[in-house]
């Protein structure tokens, strides 16, 4: 039920806001609702396009910079310590990298831009290649935690901003300060002791192409994904109780109540649309954590997931693949906060102003 | 400000659990019954007289592990904080005074390390540049950074730009005096705050790393490091992750009641109180604010 939460409002959003925007910019009446919107949605994702630019440049050369540093080379890696001196120069000329730093910097943007990540330096094979069927591993499962966070997070905050100051809403912000101190590491082996080891009911450790049905594959998601998820509840949660508190105190909510409109219209229309803001903000603020989170949540319940893999391909110092990890993580964080901006945009216009 | 923080209860339960911490962290490693590295007959043995808190997978005594993994799992989190505090706070202030360039690019690179998954980046960072605690305390403290960044700005942007600083310039206060009375007032309880938030993240964050056997070579032992290897044999021992674990938590929660007291001693919990926790901020604050009153008239 809660899943829709933030879909209801939207149909609504038509009537309510073309009034007041077209009385607002008169011009703009006659080519009609439409243009007027798709306008708002461009101009909503190009003013968050104008910060994250910079962002994904300089999040991007962090990312070179830290291969450049760590003085890792294939070299190494390949040949070992007793290599001969024109051996190292052919390969390092072989990979590119003796170029001076800014050419192979702006060499790297430019193929990781047409989707090339390079070759690994330890095996040879294209990195995209290894990390395509890791991929699937990790965004089932951080796919699945965001919704898990999501629809708890939602119906929590909303019960208890509903009891306010009355006990459901004391245990559930109790509850929810609680679980959002508990490193997921913890929460992740508390969950394999109850349900894999003491209960029986979940596997413990792997993954099940959804190809093979649908309950095994789920069985081996719903553990990992919960302890991945725990910290995006409570942050919703609580995000979304303060959110809708401030709102119910709001004169519009009270002149609601007066114009003889229910509580349930007055939630779902009023409260809610206005109080969503901070729960969906912190939810594209809690993306990052969340995909970081993935990589201790792979190697507790022992899947093969990208985050696993970045940290082998680290430790063993193959930089294209670290880089390739990053860069993806980094594109995945700026695409989700540009879809949370356009959220937001469509619930609360005025938002848009703001930003 | 110190005197007001005393009075409140939770101020003293945080500070009795980081007393507890601190005495493991200083003199555990000296008082361990048996060497953390010694592989006995006896694996996995429950806990007895001789051993405490039980034997892992290889016979080492858990307790001695547990007392001698503490300094790096607690120290190096201090030093994360510190280590953030230095490289957050300080351009965090420059940012006001250095108009422009300086504020405009170190926004963007503030911008950015929010925007980076934080756990891949420390892991990627840490293991790449040579997989050692060092690497790890710079990595994960320059990830921090931010936090103190973002705090340490907001609070001199909003002392720089008040009126009472002017006034008190106008009326002739020295600039040691200014610092003394209103800046330090203003900015010091935010930056205190996020330090202790700092302190309590930076555990879970190098406890992290050390699970993943990231920052560190295996037998050397970690709180972090003990908990992975327990995972291996919860079959065996289900309760075995509760030692690490429970001295973990105890640390992140007095660090987490510590911020809160903060906050709440310096009248700045933005939050909706519910309770008494609100109103005895307010009281201790009061009594402070009489009792101190005194003196400084007859100073005055």
């Amino acid at each position: 039920m809660t899943a829709s939460t933030v879909a209801p409002p939207t149909p609504k959003t038509a009537p309510s806001s073309s009034p007041s925007t077209s009385d607002r910019e008169p011009a703009q009446r006659p080519r009609g609702i439409f243009w007027h919107r798709v306008q708002r949605v461009l101009r909503s994702v190009w003013k968050p396009i104008s910060i994250f630019i910079p962002v994904f440049i300089l999040a991007t050369f962090f990312t070179f910079l830290l291969g450049a540093v760590s003085g890792r080379s294939p070299a190494a890696l390949q040949l070992g310590d007793s290599a001969t001196p024109d051996a190292v120069a052919a390969l390092n000329h072989q990979f590119g990298l003796d170029q001076p730093f800014f050419v192979r910097y702006f060499d790297w943007l430019g193929t990781l831009l047409s989707g090339n990540f390079g070759n690994s330096w330890v095996s040879g094979v294209p990195v995209a290649k290894l990390l395509g069927d890791r991929a699937v591993v990790s965004l089932s499962v951080a796919g699945l935690a965001l919704l898990i966070g999501l629809v708890f997070g939602f119906i929590l905050g909303a019960v208890a901003a509903h009891f306010q100051t009355r006990w459901p809403d004391r245990v559930i912000t109790t509850g929810t300060t609680v679980i959002s101190v508990l490193p997921p590491f913890v929460v992740g082996i508390a969950l394999i002791a109850v349900f894999a080891i003491w209960l029986r009911w979940l596997p413990a450790v792997g993954f099940v192409p959804i190809t093979k049905g649908f309950w095994p594959w789920a069985s081996h998601l719903i553990l990992p994904a919960v302890a991945l998820s725990f910290d995006t509840v409570s942050d919703v949660a609580r995000q979304l109780r303060t959110g809708l508190v401030s709102v119910y105190r709001e004169n519009y909510v009270i002149g609601a109540t007066v114009r003889g409109i229910g509580p349930r219209r007055v939630f779902w229309v009023h409260v809610l649309r206005n109080g969503v803001g901070p729960a969906l903000s912190v939810l594209g603020l809690k993306f990052p954590a969340l995909l970081g989170g993935a990589v201790l949540i792979e190697s507790i319940f022992g899947l093969a997931g990208y985050g696993v893999f970045a940290a082998q391909s680290a430790v063993s110092g193959d930089v294209p693949s670290v880089q390739a990890v990053l860069v993806i993580s980094v594109v995945l964080v700026v695409v989700f906060n540009l879809l949370v901006n356009v959220v937001l945009n469509r619930l609360i216009p005025s938002a848009a102003r703001g930003v | 400000m110190i005197k007001t923080l005393w009075k409140l209860r939770s101020t003293k339960i945080a500070a009795a659990m980081l007393l507890f911490i601190a005495l493991i962290t200083i003199v555990g490693p000296f008082v361990a019954p048996y060497d953390p590295l010694a592989t006995s007959s006896q694996a996995l043995a429950a806990p007895s007289a001789s051993h405490w808190l039980g034997t892992d997978y290889l016979g080492r005594d858990v307790l001695s592990r547990i007392l001698a993994g503490a300094p790096l799992s607690v120290g190096s989190t201090v030093l994360v904080a510190v280590i953030a505090l230095l490289v957050g706070a300080i351009p965090g202030i420059l940012s006001v005074y250095l108009r422009a360039g300086f504020e405009w690019v170190s926004l963007r690179v503030v911008d950015t390390f929010i925007a980076l998954p934080f756990l891949v980046f420390a892991v990627a960072m840490t293991a790449l540049l040579g997989n050692g605690i060092i690497q790890a305390m710079i990595a994960v403290g320059l990830l921090v950074s931010p936090l103190f960044y973002r705090v340490a700005r907001s609070a001199t942007l909003s002392v720089a730009n008040s009126q009472y600083v002017e006034a008190a310039v106008l009326a002739g206060a020295s600039t040691g005096y200014i610092v003394r009375k209103h800046v330090w007032s203003k900015v010091l309880p935010p930056i205190a705050i996020s330090l202790a938030t700092t302190l309590g993240l930076g555990l879970i964050v190098i406890s992290s790393l050390q699970f993943l056997g990231i920052g560190v070579q295996p037998p050397t032992p970690t709180w972090g490091g003990i908990l992975a290897s327990d995972l291996g044999y919860l079959q065996q021992q289900p309760y075995a992750p509760i030692y690490p674990t429970a001295l973990i938590l105890i640390t992140v929660l007095a660090f987490n009641l510590l911020a809160d007291a903060i906050r709440d001693a310096a009248g700045e919990s933005g939050r909706i109180l519910i309770g008494s926790k609100g109103a005895q901020a307010n009281r201790a604050r009061r009594l402070a604010a009489v009792s101190s009153d005194y003196p400084e008239k007859e100073a005055a």
